[in-house]
């Protein structure tokens, strides 16, 4: 340990409720709430040694490192989801001192107020749809009236001409695909979309990123109140049957803390 | 009934991090390190948070404003 360590605060999220913080001091961190003005931010001290802005620089490629503590950030906010509504702040998210959480209490209060009165009984779940194109392109060439009918013209075709219709064919393949990939992931997303109080698209992440042998065609996330859950269960299941055999397989993931539905970057409501 | 699938231990990391490094409140302030900096110095992520945006063309234009729809 270095001689110069300091503590730093780390804020988790910010809650309306204050929660049974002793129940969350399973791991050795000792979280506890900073409060102000009729919210409670909470926190724990972490060491310099890890959180300085130099510090984490140097951490951060460190995989295992930031699996374990972006894990460890989850499980906290996780934990006092289950007693209240939380607004869960991004990763590292690290203060000089317990004063400026303070602050941060004050300045922001009004909107933190409101944020937190707006995801009332409501969780967040996610949607990523994945596609394995090649079952899908089997699927198109079995059926799809459009595509039969070329396949038949380069059957009845001489070489040369069969040659260029066998390209327009390709070409049409990949039209439909997309198509039919988007018509799939658009009909989803807002069916689910009418189930809940609140939906975003996000983008799309790679392969590299996903280690998946399909590509991601949709990455979304749902604001769903207690009293939707039923039918967005219900709508979901649905959609993984209908789609199921058409190569698209949908990944839902929840209940989740809000993180997609607490910004309060570009708030236009800002002017009291 | 299909549930949907309820959150356990093997949650992926990508999940996870598709949120906490990527989502939630970002204040600006006295923070020790800003926010976006560690975007930029998170090499095995850096592929995720510049990652492709493919779907921008599929999506189509009744998608564009469905972040913030309120229904």
């Amino acid at each position: 340990m270095e001689a110069s360590a300091r503590d730093l605060v780390y804020l988790y999220c910010i809650t309306k409720v204050k929660p049974h913080c002793a129940d969350l001091q399973k791991n050795g961190i000792k979280v506890y709430p900073i409060y102000s003005q009729g919210i409670y931010a909470i926190v724990s001290k972490v060491s310099s040694n890890n959180f300085s802005e130099d510090n984490l620089k140097k951490k951060l490629p460190d995989m295992s490192w930031v699996e374990q503590n972006v894990r460890q950030h989850e499980n906290l906010v996780e934990a006092i989801m289950s007693e209240t509504t939380v607004l869960p702040f991004k990763f590292a998210t690290v203060f000089q001192t317990e004063k400026n959480v303070e602050k941060l209490l004050k300045e922001h209060n009004a909107e933190f107020k409101r944020i937190i009165a707006d995801l009332k009984d409501a969780h967040e779940w996610g949607l990523k749809i994945y596609c394995n194109p090649e079952k899908l392109k089997v699927l198109l060439e079995e059926k799809n009236e459009q595509i039969r009918g070329k396949a038949q013209e380069i059957a009845s075709a001489g070489k040369g001409k069969a040659y260029f219709l066998k390209k327009k064919k390709d070409e049409l393949i990949k039209n439909i695909l997309n198509e039919k990939i988007s018509e799939y992931t658009q009909n989803s997303f807002e069916k689910l979309e009418k189930m809940s109080s609140r939906a975003k698209i996000n983008k799309v992440l790679p392969k590299e990123v996903t280690e998946k042998k399909e590509d991601m065609v949709l990455n979304s996330a749902f604001l769903v109140n207690k009293k939707q859950i039923i039918g967005f269960n219900r709508v979901l299941a649905n959609l993984k049957t209908k789609y199921s055999d058409k190569g698209l397989i949908l990944d839902c993931s929840g209940p989740w803390p809000p993180y997609n539905f607490c910004s309060i970057r570009g708030n236009e409501e800002k002017h009291g | 009934m299909d549930n949907v699938m309820l959150k356990s231990k093997d949650v992926t990391l990508l999940e996870i991090l598709d949120r906490v490094l990527d989502k939630g409140v970002v204040v600006s302030g006295d923070i020790v390190i800003s926010v976006a900096d560690v975007d930029l110095v998170y090499v095995g992520l850096k592929v995720l948070l510049s990652s492709v945006e493919a779907m921008e063309r599929l999506r189509g234009a009744p998608f564009a404003g469905a972040g913030e729809e309120p229904t």
